[in-house]
Order: C-alpha cells, then structure tokens, then sequence
C-alpha cells in the first residue's frame, strides 16, 4: 500500500505550512537571492534575517570560517533597523510564493516588542521568530536566551504585541534548555525553534590572532546536528507547543531524525551553502520515505522515536 | 545552476588545476570577473567560489589551488566526471572604459579572474600590460597564454626565478604610468595596487578575495567597508553605530570588484 503524495502540511500555532521546512534566518537572505537556483514554492517558509530597533553595521571581517563538518559565523546582525526596513525593504518581499516568518532580534525587552509589534502588523509577515541569542545591553550584558527569567520577559512582552505565530529561537549555550523552553511556552510562545548556533572559535596558528573579526562566533553544520537533535527530543518530552528542529540538517534522513526526536518542521541553514537544491531534495525524499512505509503524513512520525523508556530522564552517564 | 561535465583536467603546476567544463549557458553567460559557486559532488562541504577562467563557445573553465578540503577533492575531478556550478555570479570588471593603456595586476591564482578581461580589452583595441606575480617561476602558471593574446608581459617572483625580484607591485611602480589599473590577487597585493594607484592618480578596480558563506548575496558573510556615495553600495542606510557614512557591502553581490577609491578597508 503506497500512498500516491503523502502530505507534509504542518502547522505551528495558527501558522499553517505546505511544507515543513524553513529557511533559517540570516542563511537565505530575504529568498531573492536564491530564487533563480531553488524553487521557493517547494519551501515552507523564509525565516527572514533579524531585524532591530535600529540599523547595525555588523561586526568586522572575517565574518565566517568554513570548520570541520560545518562553519562559524559572526555576522553581528547587520540590518538597516525596523524604519527603513519596513519603509524600504520589506514591500519587495511581497508575493513569495513561500511564507515569510520576520525575525526580530534586540537590547532590551522593550526593542522586543517594540520591533516585533511594527513587524507583525505587515501583512507581508505570516509569523515572528524572536532571536533571543543577544545581550541584555540595558542590564549587565546576559544573553536573554541563556536565562529563563529575560527569555520569559522577552517572550510575555512580545506576545502582547502580537496575535500572529510567535516562534522562539532557544540557544543551546545553556545549562538546561529544557528550563528555557518551558519559560518560553509559558509566557505565550505559539513554537520553539530548537536549536541557534553553538558558540564557538577558531584560531589562525599562523598568525596567533582569533579567525573571526568578532572573535567568537555561532557553530553551525552537521557538527552540530547530535547537540540539537539531543536538545529537540528533551524540550519535546517537556513542552506542549510544535518545535521546529534545526542544527546541521543536510539531507532526507537528517530531517527525519528531528521528526522522530519531535520536531513539527525543520529548519535549513548551512546546507544552504552546499546546494540551494537542498530543501526542495529533503521534501521530495520525505515523501518517498513515507510513501514507501504507507504513512500519510508527518504525523505518523514526529515525536515517534522510540527510546525503550517509559520516561524521559532514565537514561544516564550519557558523556562516558 | 548548470549540470556540467569535466572536459579536461590540466595540471598546470603543482597544485594548480585547470578544469574545463562542458557548460556552454555558463560561457555564454559570463562578463569579466565573474565568479561561479562550485557544488562539492560529496556534499560533504559548502560550495566553493572561483573565479571564470575562460568562456568560449560551449567551454567554461575553472583554476584553483589546491589548498583546502574543497580545492582538494575539486582535484580528485577527471575528464568525464559531473559537477555542478551554480553562475555566472557577481559584478565583473567593467571593460566599458575608453582607457586605451592598461595595467593588469595579477597575483597567483587571481591570473584566473583577469584572463576574459585582459580578452576584452584586448579586443577593444587597448595596450594591455599583465603584471603578473608569483612565490616561484613554476607558479607563474599560463603566463604564455596572456602574451600569444596580445599582452605585454611584466612578470616578478618572490624568489627572482624569474622575471623582477620582489612584489609585483613594485614593478608596477617602476614602470610607465597606465591610464586604469585592474586587479587581482592575495589582499596584501591588492591593497599595495590601491596604494600605488592612488600614488600614481590612476583608478583601479580590485576584485576581492574572501571567504563566503552563500556566495549569493544572502549571509552577509562577506562584506567590505565601502563609502556610502558608491553606486555599488547596497541601500542601506548608514547604520547608527558607524558613525560614518561608510556601509558594508557584500563581496559576492555588489563585487568582487570595487572602485580601489571607493574601499574604506
């Protein structure tokens, strides 16, 4: 029994999807520059890059460095703020044959909502993804993302600016992202995005000098993909609201360890930069997959991977 | 993106490859300067920028060293083997000028983003002078090729193997004045080419080397300070802690080449 064209439809929160898979933001710029080598209408939906209060520069070159099975990168969320983004950028987006998810990125829990509320108002905007991996420059520097209390002030305060999707990106730079996950979904967020980069750096021998402009950067790559498939699992054992997966996804099986682990929809990122074709490839072979097995849809296998426990936590001595 | 076919490998000296491709949309397709994203058939890397080499009829050609584990398993490629390349990317050199005595500064594999433009020029009737550097003789790789198409050759090699001793720039320096400089090469040398233009009042396009993340103008990985007053300079507006007028550009999209005078770097 083959189903002819299983569907990947998925939904985060009011947000409705054809396909599950995102862009990731800051790696698909605004879906223009990819659209004459990938066919957006096989997306989910673009995860624009962040955008903030007000414009930023961006850090010093070298932004990336290309590292074992993946990249770090310290980009330093160059954008021309929320004014002229919305004044000058935005409209052109219009008419993707995707869905457009706006990302909002800040200093302070009020340029959160400040940014997140004039975002979401556009109908260009399907849904807001907040960035939450920056430092609290009104307090003593905290990134939001690695506290529970700033990620729930940031996230309640958002919430109140908007009725549209509100997806939280959660850093893995922390002792328990399963903590930081609950303080998200119980100040209102509609979905987690799990995970954002690891931090990272590199050392140029040559020259004894740090080989990124910024010093330390964002890991990304299937270097990462065990960290996050690990992490998505555990807040998916924890949380209520869809996740989307994300953390060096490449190929079909890739996504589908996510799935298993109990990711609604996946994220693509890096593999971007190996092969626009990538996202549209994963779909096609989704299907295929579940085809071939005579599943109907993603809900036969998110959240399905089967760990021999009853409960989650019994496993132990996991790093010896 | 363009389905292509290895044609030919050539070594040219050790580590320097030549592959020519069957990508006859891709040839057609591409100015001077140009540059194509190169997918790693493993999949097991990001793609790799390089620069157009040659474009002729159904032919397209890439050169690289082989220095890194993308360069190294380009290398693996022979005659008959599929790699696709996502181009032409970028905006190349601009030929459009009515300079008719030309300096083109080449630095080891940067020779590989100068040869359709030494071409062009050529063909629009202009002295072309290749100033081509190298570590060592052997490196000076199809030098010969530029001088059977109409260039005069002015060569410099670290080690004095062959042609003058020394950076390539100070053969620049020493020789006649040229009306526009064109460049290409190891940043150090770009930047010296800068400096001399700007010693000798010649403009100069640089195209810059970088390492990209997308390569098509979606990462912002690769950016360059440029003054705000340049027509390459993406519509941003300056951002509040610049504190300037100067805005980051992306090598891949609004280059690889600039205005010399137009860098804040």
């Amino acid at each position: 029994m083959v189903n002819a064209r299983p569907n990947l439809q998925t939904k985060l929160g009011a947000l409705e999807l054809a396909y599950p898979t995102l862009m990731g933001s800051g790696c698909y710029g605004s879906g223009e520059e990819f659209a004459a080598f990938a066919d957006l209408s096989k997306l989910g939906a673009i995860v624009l890059k962040s955008v903030t209060r007000r414009a930023r520069l961006g850090n010093p070159m070298p932004r990336i460095v290309h590292t074992p099975a993946g990249m770090l990168n310290a980009i330093g969320l160059q954008n021309p703020g929320i004014d002229w983004y919305l004044a000058r950028e935005l409209h052109k987006y219009a008419g993707r044959p995707c869905k457009l998810i706006g990302s909002v990125a800040g200093f302070s829990v009020d340029d959160y909502a400040y940014v997140c509320e004039r975002l979401s108002a556009r109908d260009e905007i399907a849904a807001v993804e907040l960035n939450v991996s920056c430092p609290n420059v009104a307090s003593e520097g905290e990134t939001f993302g690695c506290h529970a209390h700033l990620t729930e002030q940031v996230v309640r305060a958002a919430r109140s600016t908007t009725d549209k999707t509100l997806i939280v990106k959660l850093s893995p730079n922390v002792t328990d992202i399963v903590e930081v996950a609950l303080a998200a979904q119980a100040a209102g967020a509609d979905a987690l995005a799990v995970i954002n980069t690891v931090r990272g750096m590199a050392i140029d021998v040559e020259t004894w000098r740090p080989r990124l402009g910024n010093l330390a950067g964002g890991l990304s790559g299937a270097a990462i993909r065990p960290i996050a498939v690990l992490a998505v699992y555990e807040v998916a054992q924890a949380v209520t609201i869809p996740i989307v997966g994300q953390g060096g996804i490449e190929t079909f099986t890739d996504a589908l360890e996510f799935f298993l682990a109990g990711a609604s929809a996946i994220s693509i990122g890096t593999a971007n930069f190996t092969d626009p074709r990538i996202p549209e490839r994963i779909v096609a072979e989704l299907q295929e997959y579940l085809a071939r097995r005579g599943l109907a849809g993603l809900e036969a296998i998110v959240g399905k991977a089967n760990v021999g426990f009853s409960t989650p936590h019994q496993y132990e001595g996991d790093e010896g | 993106m363009h389905a292509t076919t290895v044609i030919q490998r050539r070594v040219l000296a050790p580590g320097v490859i030549a592959l020519s491709l069957d990508a006859a949309a891709l040839a057609q397709a591409t100015r001077p300067g140009q540059y194509a994203m190169v997918i790693p058939p493993s999949a097991q890397t990001a793609a790799t920028a390089l620069a157009i080499y040659e474009a002729e009829g159904k032919l397209a050609s890439i050169l690289f060293f082989t220095i890194g584990r993308r360069t190294h398993e380009l290398a693996e490629l022979r005659a008959g083997d599929r790699l696709d390349v996502i181009g032409p990317l970028g905006n190349g050199f601009d030929v459009s000028g009515s300079e008719r005595d030309v300096a083109i500064v080449a630095g080891g594999v940067g020779i590989a983003s100068v040869f359709l433009c030494a071409q062009a020029l050529l063909r629009a009737g202009a002295r072309v002078r290749l100033f081509y550097g190298a570590r060592t003789a052997e490196l000076l790789v199809d030098a010969q090729r530029f001088a059977e198409a109409g260039c005069k050759l002015v060569e410099a090699t670290d080690d004095g193997t062959r042609g003058h001793r020394g950076f390539v720039t100070a053969a620049l320096e020493r020789e006649p004045k040229p009306e526009i400089i064109y460049a290409c090469g190891p940043t150090p040398m770009l930047r010296a080419v800068a400096r001399v233009a700007a010693e000798l009042g010649v403009r100069a396009q640089l195209s810059l080397e970088e390492t990209f993340g997308c390569g098509i103008g979606g990462c912002w990985g690769c950016v360059v300070p440029l003054v705000g007053s340049s027509a390459q300079a993406p519509s941003f507006p300056p951002a509040a802690d610049g504190g300037s007028d100067v805005v980051y550009a992306r090598i891949c999209r609004e280059g690889p080449v600039f205005w010399a005078d137009e860098l804040r770097w």
